[in-house]
């Protein structure tokens, strides 16, 4: 029987550790020492825009075909194919769009700052900043985490534009149903800005994680070239249930009381 | 890109092959395999599926439900979530992540460490020996898994209706009236195919990791974009084709 046990142990015993070094990493950007290095930061910034922009709006795209594939069918079977608005609204915004976001972003970001951190450390690149008087949790992890403050929200602006207009594609011109006017008079009415603020706090607190568990399990990888593939694989598996939990924690914070409905009085 | 495409591919077709030609010796790797993944995948699918059912479509449903006052009709939307989307994909992805990555790792590990060149030196077929059971085994797995992550996401469901202090007979007979066998055998088959989609393309990027050190990181990585790309783009297109050619799936019952 212990062996089924290993996983959620294992998982608990990682997570403390997760949540001391992180808040290290995160004390340094906001103490503001990371600012020491802030050209690096913005070139991790670049690297971030250059190597996973694209790839994150792709996902998302295809996600926002789904949606309003769903979306569409599910109202025709309702009679009320003119309402697939409401759910490519709520499903593109508030659930699909941070979900879609977060599972790339471990899958590219999260593993990539594994495997280049786990092999400088292999290679002993960690210490040796360490003697040359640089701070390698404030260079390497806390530089990182700034960058993807700085770019990570703009990414995330175009991803709901890209998975609007993909929605907008399944529903009107691949199912059909509905004209255009129909669609966009309902979809725009089941939306606030203020839904967007939050579906970016839910977006940012997943990018945030994804980034200190690609930086910690980096950064204490050990054990050669298998090392740093096993860490890899490890930081994904937990990346995938914090994506999880934080989606539902923030769709019962922000959504669960009150589903914010321009319905009735 | 293109040639890595026709690569996996080729992989593919050599997998299934030698996958039905006589000498069968990967049996005990393929039990390995099996168990090694459902030990790996079944925590975490446990809690992401509970998780994401739970806050997708159950919380923001049941608003609007509330609103209109049909809250039982949410059982008859689970059918579209839990069962026709949301299982296998959260199953896809946890896969991918968890045990694909792993697989990855491993073989990668061997690539680096010249195993498989030892392997294919010895007159053992790599492919025959270590792809075939990991492919079979994660399309067994993951189809099974999908199972587990239904029943999860309705046990999800059950708790949003519970939240909202309804009762469950409206849950469930609305749940019975929609599901449909078609909507059962879809997922449990598109399932089946991202299981397929993963083992290739985890096989084959750590079949080919280089570079040292950052070279089986970088494999691992490749491999799980790669990987959730096509599951999701593969997702896409079989649900499109699943929903046209089944109206009988269209009508609410």
């Amino acid at each position: 029987m212990i062996g089924w046990l290993d996983a959620p142990r294992s998982w608990l015993d990682s997570f403390g550790e997760i949540a001391r070094f992180g808040s290290q990493v995160a004390g340094q950007v906001y103490s503001g020492r990371v600012l020491r290095f802030f050209g690096e930061g913005i070139r991790q910034a670049g690297i971030l825009i250059l190597g996973s922009a694209l790839i994150i709006w792709v996902v998302i795209f295809i996600l926002g075909l789904q949606c309003g594939l769903q979306g569409a069918y599910f109202f025709r079977a309702q009679g009320a194919p003119a309402y697939a608005g409401l759910f490519s609204a709520f499903c593109d915004l508030r659930e699909a769009l941070p979900y879609a976001f977060g599972y790339i972003l471990s899958a590219k970001v999260g593993t990539g700052i594994v495997a280049e951190i786990g092999a400088m450390r292999i290679s002993d690149e960690i210490d040796a900043l360490e003697v040359m008087g640089v701070p390698p949790i404030t260079f390497l992890c806390a530089t990182r985490l700034l960058a993807s403050w700085i770019a990570l929200p703009f990414i995330y602006l175009v991803g709901i534009g890209i998975m609007y207009f993909a929605s907008y594609l399944a529903v009107v011109n691949q199912v059909g149903d509905v004209s255009s006017g129909g669609y966009q008079l309902i979809f725009w009415m089941f939306q606030s800005p203020t839904d967007l603020v939050f579906s970016m706090i839910k977006g940012m607190a997943m990018a945030t994680v994804i980034v200190l568990v690609g930086c910690y399990y980096g950064y204490t990888a050990s054990g050669g070239p298998v090392g740093v593939g096993t860490a890899t694989a490890k930081s994904m598996v937990f990346n995938i249930v914090a994506v999880h939990i934080l989606g539902m924690l923030g769709t019962v914070v922000f959504w669960g009381a009150n589903p914010r409905l321009p319905i009735g009085g | 890109m293109f040639v890595e495409t026709g690569n996996m591919v080729i992989l593919t077709t050599r997998t299934l092959v030698s996958a039905v030609r006589p000498p069968y010796p990967y049996g005990g790797e393929l039990v390995e395999q099996f168990y090694f993944a459902l030990k790996l995948c079944w925590f975490p699918l446990l809690i992401s599926t509970f998780a994401l059912n739970l806050g997708a479509p159950g919380l923001q449903a049941a608003g609007p439900l509330q609103v209109f006052g049909a809250l039982d009709r949410l059982g008859g939307f689970f059918v579209l979530t839990a069962i026709r989307w949301i299982g296998p994909v959260v199953t896809a992805v946890v896969v991918s992540g968890v045990a694909g990555t792993a697989i990855t790792a491993d073989l990668g590990a061997r690539k680096i460490r010249e195993e498989l060149d030892a392997l294919q030196v010895l007159g053992v077929d790599p492919i025959k020996n270590l792809v075939v059971p990991r492919f079979l085994a994660l399309m067994v797995v993951t189809a099974l898994l999908d199972i587990f992550a239904i029943v999860f996401g309705l046990g999800a469901g059950i708790a949003a209706e519970l939240l909202y202090h309804q009762s469950l007979g409206g849950f469930f007979a609305t749940l019975f009236s929609n599901a449909s066998v078609t909507d059962l055998w879809g997922s449990i088959l598109m399932c089946t195919i991202f299981g397929a989609i993963i083992a290739v393309v985890c096989s084959y990027k750590g079949m080919t990791a280089s570079g040292g050190a950052a070279g089986v990181g970088r494999a691992v990585n490749q491999a799980v974009v790669i990987s959730l790309v096509g599951v999701f783009a593969f997702s896409y297109v079989f649900t499109a084709v699943l929903l046209a050619t089944n109206p009988e799936l269209q009508t609410i019952r």
